[in-house]
């Protein structure tokens, strides 16, 4: 703290230069009035600077007790101790009565004078940081009111929508956008619940599930949703639950993307393509068509010569057929069209019948391949022949990627809110700069030992698309030479299956 | 009698191929070449069974189907589709769910084995 000021208004010269000297050893910076007039008008010019005032109340002209008046009325917060000459008590009690804030009576010690000096500065310390105190939390409160408005304003004009729902499922905050995109009136969303608000089922499904979600991995979930009569709208909404510090889960956000450009575009290039593939599948099935007719001596004798370049010829055009099959798959997925069945769904089901049909192939390149099912028995919302789909081309391509005498090994299991399945191998495994890209659109890894084993490139992409159209995830991990493992991540059926942990 | 087997195709290399699987297990064949075609070919030439290509341009196979199994008449013939629209994920549920909402017989994937393709003649043609 900066030195402090006191001022002595005293008329006579001994009694201010006695306290100047007193004062001044203690460090403080002593000022002093003859009169109270002087010691006023020091008090206009420098009315910050004093911290406390040594005010005598005998003195000629204007009385002391009319001073104090005045500083009461005019500086309320600064602390006036008076010194009372031969006087009675009765004059410091009035003084006292009158705003005072101490009194010292005639004569003192220096050790008095210090004392009652200093208690009178602690307690303007005191005051000076309470007013700081004070201060700040004024600004502060400002402050949290323009980042309010700031944050209303910015929300507002989003493009984005966005609905914040409370612990119970109420919605506290919507903006203008989100009543845009869900076609529902701002009044209707802004205090109701969720569950009775017209909102797309498939998004109320989402909101309150984020809401009773245990699992504190669980971060996010996106979808996508048509709203609007005719489904005419697409939307992308991303839900996150909202906790507190202790972890515990106290409302939702979501926020509300039209996507219905984009949605159109990728709908246009599916079309294209599966025009396309369809143009360039009738002749080539006609060729296969062909091809089977002579290796199957229909159309007369064969050399074998001729055999085995036409057998080469319809390799050839199978895998093209193939890869066109892949490409149909795929633009039906991004269309929306191949994940409409969805139903609960038990897992271990579905994982049982794909290993039962791909224990041939299995055998067949020896090796061994062993699904563990779980003690619990997860069940999911999802389309049956997708997930046929998920693990048959994951636990063939395990087959495929390993090499005679390996293992094939496929694990169900319970984690938080989802089914986790995990497909390892002890195949040769994935380099790390590949593995980021084998969910890509046509990304092969190519290496001497793929080099035999045939494919379009495009199984993993659609693995990956089918898991994204049930909200799964997909990762995978692998060291080169050693194998690799998929996990699979689908969230569970909500309400049917719930285990309390 | 052979039975005879109208084989409807709006590529005739197919139904070439087709018919010469169909001839080399002695069956009589008769062609095609549209939906259109294959709609008055089922009247006149008063075939045993149908072999139905989906994608054609002026009628499709669905179409045609729909028209046969509501005529009194044709209704009996057995349809066996032929569908290029195949997947080898969600083959199941796809096709089948065509197939039923089609009311064909049965279905079969293009291109075709010669040993399926007859195997499941020779049980349509059996009921």
């Amino acid at each position: 703290m900066e030195r402090a000021k006191i001022l002595v208004i005293d008329d006579e010269q001994i009694m201010r230069d006695g306290c100047t000297r007193i004062l001044t050893k203690n460090g403080w910076e002593v000022l002093t009035a003859e009169n109270g007039k002087q010691g006023l008008a020091h008090l206009q010019s420098h009315s910050g600077e004093t911290d406390v005032i040594l005010l005598d109340l005998m003195m000629p002209g204007m009385s002391g007790m009319e001073v104090l008046e005045q500083i009461r009325t005019n500086y309320p917060d600064l602390l006036v101790i008076v010194i009372t000459g031969y006087a009675t008590v009765e004059s410091a009690v009035e003084a006292m009565k009158k705003g005072a804030y101490d009194f010292i009576p005639k004569p003192f010690t220096p050790d008095q004078l210090r004392i009652v000096v200093r208690r009178a500065l602690e307690k303007r310390t005191l005051q000076k940081e309470a007013e700081f105190l004070r201060r700040e939390r004024e600004r502060s409160l400002r402050d949290i009111a323009t980042e309010k408005s700031k944050l209303k304003t910015i929300i507002n004009c989003m493009g984005d929508g966005v609905l914040v729902c409370d612990r119970e499922g109420c919605i506290v905050l919507s903006n203008p956008a989100a009543s845009r995109l869900l076609k529902i009136p701002e009044e209707s969303l802004i205090g109701n619940y969720v569950s009775q608000c017209p909102l797309n089922p498939e998004l109320l499904r989402t909101i309150e599930e984020s809401l009773n979600v245990k699992d504190r991995n669980y971060i996010s979930i996106s979808q996508e949703l048509s709203v609007g009569e005719t489904g005419e709208t697409f939307l992308r909404a991303h839900t996150a639950p909202v906790r507190n510090d202790l972890g515990e889960t106290i409302g939702s956000v979501t926020v509300l993307q039209d996507i219905s450009h984009l949605k159109e575009l990728d709908k246009m290039k599916s079309e294209f393509i599966a025009m396309v593939a369809h143009e360039l599948r009738a002749p080539l099935a006609a060729v296969e068509q062909q091809l089977t007719v002579i290796l199957n001596r229909m159309a007369g004798e064969v050399t074998e010569k001729q055999e085995q370049l036409l057998s080469r010829a319809k390799e050839r055009t199978k895998g093209l057929l193939d890869l066109i099959r892949d490409l149909l798959d795929l633009s039906k997925i991004e269309a929306g069209k191949m994940i409409q069945y969805k139903e609960p769904l038990t897992l271990r089901e579905v994982i049982e019948k794909v290993v039962e049909l791909m224990r041939t192939e299995a055998e067949q390149k020896k090796v061994d391949l062993q699904f563990f099912p779980p003690a619990q028995n997860p069940i999911v919302h999802a389309d049956r022949s997708g997930m046929e789909g998920v693990f048959t081309n994951l636990i063939s391509n395990a087959i495929k990627y390993t090499p005679e005498g390996g293992r094939v090994r496929i694990t169900l299991n319970e984690e938080g809110g989802f089914a986790k399945v995990t497909v390892s191998d002890t195949g040769i495994g994935i380099k790390k700069e590949d593995l980021q890209r084998i969910f890509d659109k046509f990304y092969r890894v190519k290496t001497p030992q793929t080099r035999q084993i045939v494919g379009t490139g495009l199984g993993l992409s659609i693995v990956k698309s089918i898991i994204d159209a049930h909200l799964g995830s997909i990762s995978v991990e692998s060291e080169e030479g050693k194998g690799t493992t998929f996990t699979v991540l689908l969230p569970k059926e909500t309400g049917t299956d719930f285990h309390p942990c | 009698m052979p039975k005879k087997i109208l084989i409807v195709d709006d590529d005739p290399d197919l139904v070439e191929a087709v018919s010469m699987i169909l001839e080399s297990k002695n069956y009589e064949v008769a062609a095609a070449y549209g939906g259109i075609e294959g709609l008055q070919k089922a009247k006149t030439e008063n075939p045993d069974l149908i072999v139905l290509d989906v994608m054609m341009p002026d009628k499709d196979g669905y179409a045609v189907c729909k028209e046969l199994k509501a005529d009194p008449e044709l209704r009996k013939i057995p349809v066996l589709l032929l569908t290029a629209v195949v997947s080898k994920i969600a083959t199941t549920r796809y096709t089948q769910a065509a197939g039923l909402e089609t009311e064909a017989d049965d279905y079969i994937d293009k291109p075709v084995e010669p040993e399926v393709l007859v195997r499941r003649i020779e049980t349509l043609l059996s009921k």
